[in-house]
C-alpha cells in the first residue's frame, strides 16, 4: 500500500472518528488543530486504525506520536514489517 | 545542592521520620529507572518495571489504606465467623506521599516508555521528588519539565521573582479571603446538618466548588509563585474553571496536573487495553479511571460515587457528543451568551452536587438524605451568618470578576501587570489590604495536605 493510499484511507477514518468532514490530513497536523481529537477519541482512532490496516501498535509507540506525519510512518512501518 | 538541602531541610521541619520515606522512594526511583535502561530484553524491562511500581505504592497504600482494607476483610471474615482482627493503626498521612509517589512513578513510566532517559545524577532526582514548593500538595509535575530546569544553571531573574510574588499575592487572596471564610459558613452547616433547613444546606454545597478552587486554587499559585521565584516554572494547576461549559471542558480546567497524570499513566494504558471494545472500551477506561481518582481521594465508598459520577457524566457526554455537535450547529447556539451560561451553570450544579460524595464528613446515605433535604425543605430562609456571607461574598465577586475579565476579554484591564507603575502598586496594596481585610487567620490547613 502506497503512502497517499494510507492518507486516504486515515483520513476517512479521521473524518469519521473526530466528525469533520472537512478535515484534511497535512503531514504537520496535531490534535491541537482538530477540534475533536482529544484524549477521549484519540484511542477510538487508534481502534479504527489498526483495524483498518491489520495491524497492532504498542502503547510504547503510541507515546511517541507526534503529528500525522509520525503517525503514518508508523503505520507504514507496521504494515511492512 | 542548595535547593536540595532546602527542600529536605523543609520536609524534615513538618516530621523528621517521614522524611526517610521520601529519601526511600527516591531511592527506589533512581536505581529502578537506571536498571530499567540498561535492561537489554523487553521482559527484563516489563518486571523491573512492575517491581519499581509496587516498591513505590507500597508506603502509600500502607498510609492510606491499611486500615480500610483491614477493617473491611476481618469484617467479612467475621460473617463467616472467623473472628481475627489486626490491630487499627492511628497513622497520620505523611505530608505529600500522593503527590511525590506520583512524581516518582510518572518518572519511571516515562523512563520505560523512553520518552526520558534515566538520570545518572541522584541529587536531580532527589531534588525532583522532594522540591519544596511543590512537594506537599503538587501541582504534580513531570520529570522532562523539572530536570531541565534543575541543570540549568538558577540564576536571579527580576521578572521571574516579581511574576512569582505576585502569583502567590493572588494565592494568598484566594486561600485567605475566599476559601477559609466560605469553610466558616460551609462547616457550620455540614457540621450539623440536621439541624439546617434545605436551604442552607443548598448553598453549602454550591459553596463547596468556590472553596476548594480558592482553597487548591489558591495553594497551587502559591506554590507555583514560590517556585518562579527561584527562576523555576512549575505547570499550572487551574484554569478558570466556573468558565467550562461541559464536564470534559471542566476537567481540562481543573486539577490540571492530577488529571493528566491520570489521563497518560491510568486512563490511557486502559483505554489501549479496551480499545477494541471502541466507544465503550473508552467508557469503562473513563470510569475506572475516575473511579481509582476517587478512590485516591479516600478510602471510603462515599469516594468511589464521586469517581463514578465523573466517569459517568464524562461517559454521557462522548456518546451524544455527534448529536449535541449537530444540534449546535442547527441552531447556531456555541457563540450564543444564554447558552454559553447555561453550559457553566449545568457544569458547576453538576459538579458542586457530587462534589458532597467528595468529602470525609458524610457517607453516601448521609449525603442522599441531605440532597433529599434540599429538594425538600428549601422554602425556609437559610441561615444567616452576616459578616461570613457579606465577606465570602465580596472575595468571590474579586476573583469571579478577575476570571470573567481574563476568560472573555485577555489583555483588557491589567492591574498586577499594567505599565503604569501607580495603577500597578495601588492594586498590590489593594490586594494586600483585602487579604488582611477579609482573610481568615486562624492557621486553616490546606485540604489537599491531607491526600
Amino acid at each position: 500500500m502506497n503512502r497517499s493510499l494510507v492518507t486516504e484511507k486515515l483520513t476517512a477514518i479521521f473524518r469519521t472518528v473526530f466528525n469533520d468532514e472537512g478535515i484534511e490530513l497535512r503531514d504537520d497536523l496535531t490534535a491541537n488543530e482538530v477540534a475533536n481529537w482529544d484524549s477521549l477519541t484519540h484511542m477510538l482512532m487508534i481502534g479504527e486504525v489498526e483495524k483498518e490496516f491489520s495491524i497492532k501498535f504498542k502503547l510504547k509507540e503510541l507515546g511517541k506520536l507526534e503529528d500525522v506525519k509520525s503517525l503514518i510512518d508508523l503505520i507504514e512501518h507496521k504494515m511492512n514489517s | 545542592m542548595f535547593l536540595l538541602a532546602a527542600s529536605y531541610y523543609f520536609y524534615i521541619n513538618i516530621k523528621p521520620v517521614y522524611a526517610l520515606l521520601l529519601a526511600g522512594v527516591t531511592l527506589t526511583t533512581y536505581l529502578f529507572t537506571n536498571l530499567i535502561a540498561k535492561a537489554r530484553s523487553d521482559r527484563s524491562k516489563s518486571l523491573l518495571l512492575t517491581g519499581a511500581v509496587v516498591l513505590t505504592l507500597l508506603p502509600l497504600f500502607f498510609f492510606k489504606y491499611f486500615n480500610f482494607v483491614n477493617e473491611g476483610i476481618f469484617t467479612l471474615l467475621n460473617y463467616t465467623g472467623l473472628h481475627l482482627s489486626l490491630p487499627h493503626l492511628s497513622l497520620l498521612l505523611p505530608v505529600g506521599v500522593s503527590f511525590y509517589t506520583f512524581m516518582a512513578l510518572g518518572y519511571t513510566i516515562d523512563v520505560y516508555n523512553e520518552e526520558i532517559e534515566a538520570e545518572k545524577n541522584f541529587g536531580i532526582v532527589a531534588l525532583f521528588l522532594s522540591f519544596f514548593p511543590v512537594v506537599m500538595s503538587g501541582p504534580i509535575e513531570r520529570a522532562p519539565n523539572m530536570f531541565q530546569q534543575f541543570k540549568g544553571k538558577l540564576q536571579f531573574n527580576y521578572e521571574m521573582v516579581v511574576g512569582g510574588l505576585k502569583l502567590m499575592l493572588w494565592g494568598y487572596f484566594m486561600k485567605l479571603a475566599l476559601a477559609d471564610r466560605l469553610s466558616i459558613y460551609i462547616d457550620a452547616v455540614f457540621k450539623n446538618a440536621d439541624q439546617h433547613v434545605g436551604s442552607s444546606l443548598l448553598l453549602a454545597t454550591l459553596m463547596q466548588p468556590i472553596r476548594v478552587y480558592g482553597d487548591l486554587g489558591g495553594y497551587s499559585l502559591i506554590a507555583i509563585g514560590c517556585a518562579k521565584v527561584m527562576g523555576i516554572n512549575v505547570i499550572p494547576n487551574f484554569n478558570r474553571p466556573f468558565f467550562a461549559t461541559t464536564m470534559s471542558e471542566f476537567w481540562r480546567r481543573w486539577h490540571i496536573s492530577l488529571i493528566k497524570w491520570l489521563t497518560d499513566y491510568v486512563y490511557t494504558p486502559l483505554s489501549f487495553a479496551f480499545r477494541r471494545y471502541g466507544v465503550w472500551g473508552i467508557v469503562i477506561a473513563l470510569n475506572l479511571t475516575f473511579i481509582i481518582s476517587g478512590a485516591w481521594h479516600g478510602a471510603a465508598f462515599n469516594f468511589l460515587v464521586w469517581g463514578f459520577i465523573q466517569g459517568l457524566a464524562l461517559s454521557v457526554e462522548m456518546l451524544t457528543r455527534k448529536n449535541k455537535d449537530a444540534f449546535e450547529d442547527r441552531f447556531n447556539l456555541r457563540k450564543r451568551w444564554w447558552y454559553i451560561l447555561f453550559g457553566c451553570v449545568f457544569t458547576y450544579l453538576l459538579f458542586a452536587f457530587s462534589l458532597s460524595f467528595g468529602g470525609d464528613a458524610a457517607t453516601v446515605p448521609e449525603v442522599l438524605h441531605i440532597f433529599k433535604r434540599i429538594f425538600t425543605d428549601s422554602v425556609h430562609m437559610p441561615y444567616k451568618d452576616g459578616d461570613t456571607m457579606l465577606y465570602g461574598f465580596l472575595a468571590f465577586s474579586i476573583v469571579f470578576l478577575k476570571d470573567f475579565m481574563e476568560e472573555y476579554y485577555p489583555g483588557r484591564v491589567l492591574l498586577f501587570n499594567n505599565k503604569n507603575n501607580t495603577v500597578r502598586w495601588l492594586s498590590y496594596y489593594c490586594v494586600i489590604f483585602l487579604i488582611f481585610y477579609l482573610g481568615i487567620f486562624s492557621g486553616e490547613q490546606f485540604v489537599y495536605f491531607q491526600f
